[in-house]
């Protein structure tokens, strides 16, 4: 005789228990596998041409080795490994700065108002268009470049910034000015979900200054500090389009970074195997800086008490005194102002006419109007918008469908353990993962397919790309919030309330800021169109790019292009920033 | 195509000017990244390409399909069969003409040192001193773009040397180190580019300079005399001079007196990749067609093989310097060299010779020559 009661089927015996106890297994149904099917298939789309590449990079003519990789003797892709370990040291000191923009914000409250939209533009608009902002801005005559000009009017002549050597700084500013917004922003929203009593508490023991900064703020941020960081130093070792759209043809060879060197290999013609050796460098480089950060990440708590209650307006911190006030206001205004220079630059270069573009900067006041957008959508503009438009669409489309179900399987699907840990580790390794380590062989399988030029095969590739990340971010969402509370609230109504907040604030943000960010990246992206679009595809960063071959002469154009390409991305963050960046910090908060 | 800008632009006109056609165009511009366009392995196989180095269509031949018969004479015109005929069959048909030894000027500027257009060579070199003097820079160099280094050395090589031309752009595996010619057209080169102010901001600016930002140097801002741009520099000119009478042109003086003017000539040649299609060699046709170019000449900076009507009085020069017989006209070596006449390696040695000279006067042009041809032999491999 037995009874089934809550998944246990329990047996009346009428003897004796004897013998050892036996450990059982815990039965595990195989019905929740079937959520990562989509995934796993999806991300075959990545792994398989990883694994060609992987082969390709061992194979020599006479077996497997370490032959082609010969190739990073050559002096060019050594100085390309040099400058990409530059731009990572870029990286940190981008996260130093930031941390202290976001302290300085943190103590004077009014800054914020301002800096906000001034930090999150730069960051919704491409690469691209930065770059050529920058490139605006550092033009090498005294008419158009804005820093030439202001040189030429204080010392007399000013240096050629585009120039030998210093294009570094015209590089790195538009780096900067990119992606500090988003650090900005991180640490920010760390510093704000510090608990005010225990702020309270030490500013009450009289803790200040340095030491304070190393008792409470750094030690309490430090989950953040490494998502942080792991972001920046990925995105500098995938520094590819800016290089490409900063820097004049004669100093492209000193620019040149792991991701371009293998690049031209494989448009020159190098032998197949060497180039997917530089890739597997590349991709290594990458994958050892992700598999620290991560190391860095698993030391804190996935899953987080959320605060269902806000906290009590009227016993938060004390308001700042009305001349720290004051200052914060003046400060917040000027670094704005400054911050938002590039943004005016643009869009003035592109309220001007193609010709007095080309002549003049954007201060002229000659020749304004919207003759350069007029010539923009002569080249196609508007056809590439349409096809962006789509495939950004399709991509976060598929990308949420797939990875929803994903991370919930990852986060409570019972997994075992050790195989809860390989997805992750597999998703960590993916998502950092640069493109060049399956352009190869994905754009010969599409091309074979006849494929090539198809939208929805480029959105695919794109959702493949997006899907481990927004995997990783979900799971640490679900995790904070347990199905089980979720199905107990559902069952009585006492708590019904409560915990369907808690849905809201972790669930949400997390979700909105994986389509927001998978949207604004796939409109941004260059390099995967670049690497693996074909005829038909022509995505708006391609448009851009073919405009900017003859730079200043077609800034007007330029200008108007890239004025376009961006009013969707930014309108979309400006939106929905605060929401991403809880979403993004959900589960990283101390 | 490689097009972008004005010139794509251009070309949407002239594929409305087609009237209506049974099936869709699309316009995919691949900029410098052309060579991509052929073969299996590439994601853009577009079914016509307008290949802007017609030196390249010899070492393709296994990713293209033959001309149709209809239009393939177009093809064997007089210097274009050496390119475009292999093997008897046509793989090509020329659509667009580029003269490469044209030099756009300032007539106001001569006028006000009192000089002419240069004859010859040493003429030129005089009139850069004379400029100098009064304290004009004479030439505006787009260093940025690599092709305007070459095109210049390749005037000086064809107008000193024919033969050795020839046979380097003909040979297999080319090797210009061994060829004293070559270095003597270095230090031609040397003795204007190296002359103390002659180039409008110097080196530094020069090599951040494309080509169109040349000539707003020199008809835009009017910091410098003249540039070496060829036909197609016509609109970029025009739009962006201060004063639309003040626009000369003269074509490459011969390297000395006796000898014929250098004519280096380009062009974007239309090819099929393999395997075309039906209406792929109907656009063919119908861009090939006399008339089908005429809204692009009408913009300017467009010129069709053996017509000479038509154009602005200045391309007219050019066109008719292009049909005269008995000219000493080439191809463009530089995409004639295989990979030697790649960005990283003609490309580069010419720079770093640019930069090893400029502004430093002739007593360094030796060893600088002696150094461009030490790394010329290392990237010929």
């Amino acid at each position: 005789m037995g009874l089934q009661s809550n998944g246990l089927s329990l047996e009346v015996v009428g003897r004796e228990v004897s013998g050892r106890p036996v450990p059982g297994k815990p039965r595990r149904p195989a019905g929740p596998y079937l959520l990562g099917l989509p995934a796993l298939l999806l991300s075959c789309l990545l792994l398989v041409p990883i694994g060609v590449t992987v082969v390709a990079a061992f194979r020599t003519p006479d077996g497997f080795g370490f032959g082609n990789f010969a190739v990073m003797g050559d002096p060019g892709a050594l100085r390309a490994v040099g400058n990409s370990l530059l731009w990572v040291l870029v990286a940190f000191g981008l996260v130093v700065v930031g941390f202290l923009l976001a302290l300085l914000s943190y103590r004077l409250p009014a800054v914020t108002s301002f800096l906000q939209p001034a930090l999150v533009i730069p960051f919704a608009v491409s690469v691209l268009v930065s770059g050529a902002t920058f490139r605006l801005i550092f033009d090498a005559t005294p008419e158009r470049g804005t820093v030439t000009a202001v040189w030429t009017q204080l010392f007399g002549s000013s240096p050629v910034w585009l120039g030998p050597g210093l294009f570094w700084l015209v590089l790195v500013s538009a780096f900067g000015w990119t992606w500090l917004g988003y650090v900005v922003s991180l640490f920010r929203a760390g510093l704000d979900a510090i608990p005010d009593d225990v702020s309270r508490t030490l500013a009450a023991e009289g803790v200040s200054g340095w030491r304070r900064l190393s008792m409470l703020e750094i030690p309490l941020l430090r989950p953040i500090t490494g998502v942080v960081t792991l972001t920046l130093v990925i995105a500098a070792v995938r520094v590819f389009d800016l290089v490409l759209i900063v820097v004049p043809g004669p100093m492209q060879r000193s620019a040149d970074v792991l991701g371009l060197n293998w690049w031209r290999a494989t448009t020159t013609g190098a032998d197949p195997g060497r180039t997917a050796a530089l890739g597997v460098v590349l991709f290594a480089i990458v994958a050892a800086v992700g598999v620290i950060g991560v190391r860095g990440l698993r030391r804190r708590r996935w899953a987080m008490p959320v605060a269902v209650v806000p906290p009590d307006a009227s016993v938060g911190r004390p308001k700042p005194s009305k001349r720290v006030r004051r200052i914060g206001w003046i400060v917040g205004f000027a670094v704005s102002l400054v911050w938002i220079l590039p943004a005016v630059v643009l869009v003035a270069t592109a309220l001007h006419s193609p010709r007095e573009a080309g002549l003049r900067g954007w201060w002229s006041l000659s020749g304004l109007g919207f003759s350069s957008f007029a010539a923009a959508a002569n080249v196609g503009l508007f056809r590439a918008l349409l096809s962006t438009v789509l495939i950004a669409g399709a991509a976060t489309a598929v990308l949420l469908v797939i990875a929803v179900p994903t991370a919930y399987l990852v986060a409570w699907g019972g997994l075992p353990q050790w195989l809860g840990r390989v997805v992750t580790s597999v998703f960590v390794v993916l998502a950092v993962t640069p493109v060049q380590m399956y352009a190869a062989p994905l754009r010969d399988a599409i091309g074979a397919a006849g494929l090539a030029g198809s939208r929805l095969a480029l959105a695919l590739v794109h959702a493949a790309a997006g899907l481990p990340f927004a995997v990783l971010l979900l799971r640490s969402a679900f995790a904070s919030a347990p199905p089980a509370l979720v199905s107990e609230a559902l069952q009585g109504p006492a708590r019904q309330s409560a915990v369907l907040a808690t849905v809201q604030r972790t669930y949400r943000p997390a979700l909105v800021a994986v389509a927001v960010l998978e949207f604004a990246l796939v409109w941004n992206d260059f390099i995967v169109g670049f690497l693996i679009s074909g005829p038909g595809t022509t995505p708006l960063s391609l448009v851009l790019w073919g405009e900017a071959r003859q730079f200043s002469s077609s800034s007007g154009t330029v200008a108007a292009a890239a004025v376009v390409a961006s009013v969707v991305p930014v309108v979309l963050m400006l939106s929905f920033w605060q929401t991403v960046v809880r979403g993004l910090t959900v589960g990283s908060r101390p | 195509m490689s097009w972008s800008g004005q010139e794509l632009r251009a070309f949407h006109a002239v594929l409305e000017g087609l009237g209506k056609l049974d099936y869709p165009v699309e316009t995919v511009p691949l900029g410098d990244d052309i060579s991509t366009a052929f073969g299996p392995r590439s994601p853009h196989r577009p079914d016509i390409v307008m290949l802007p180095q017609p030196g390249l269509v010899p070492r393709q031949l296994r990713d293209l399909e033959p001309i149709p018969d209809d239009v393939a004479q177009l093809g064997r015109a007089r210097l274009w069969s050496e390119l475009l005929v292999q093997g008897g069959i046509t793989y090509g048909v020329p659509f667009k003409t580029a003269h490469k030894s044209a030099v756009w000027y300032r007539p106001s500027v001569f006028r006000e040192v009192g000089v002419e257009p240069p004859r010859l060579w040493s003429e030129w070199l005089t009139l850069n001193r004379t400029l100098t003097q009064a304290g004009i820079r004479p030439l505006s160099l787009a260093a940025g773009d690599g092709w305007v280094l070459t095109d210049f050395l390749e005037n000086v090589l064809l107008g000193i040397a024919p033969s050795v031309y020839a046979a380097l752009a003909t040979a297999t595996t080319p090797r210009p180190s061994r060829q004293p010619q070559f270095a003597a057209a270095l230090r031609l080169l040397g003795s204007m580019w190296s002359a103390p102010e002659t180039l409008a901001g110097g080196v530094k600016r020069s090599l951040v300079q494309q080509f169109p930002d040349a000539i707003v140097e020199v008809f835009g801002h009017r910091r410098a005399a003249m540039v070496l741009a060829s036909d197609f520099a016509e609109p970029v000119v025009r739009s962006f001079a201060a004063d639309p009478n003040d626009i000369g042109l003269f074509t490459f003086p011969p390297l000395s007196s006796g000898a014929a003017a250098p004519v280096v000539v380009g062009g974007d040649v239309m090819v099929l990749p393999k395997p075309t299609t039906d209406d792929a060699r109907d656009l063919v046709r119908r861009l090939a067609a006399p008339a089908a170019a005429d809204p692009w000449i009408k913009e300017g900076g467009f010129l069709a093989d053996g017509r000479v009507t038509g154009y602005s009085p200045e391309l007219t020069r050019l066109a008719e310097q292009l049909a005269t017989p008995g000219g000493l006209l080439q191809f463009d070596l530089s995409d004639r060299l295989g990979r030697l006449g790649d960005i990283d390696r003609l490309w580069r040695v010419l720079t770093d010779f640019l930069i090893r000279i400029g502004d430093r006067g002739n007593g360094v042009v030796a060893d600088a020559v002696d150094a461009a041809m030490t790394e010329l032999r290392k990237v010929e491999g």
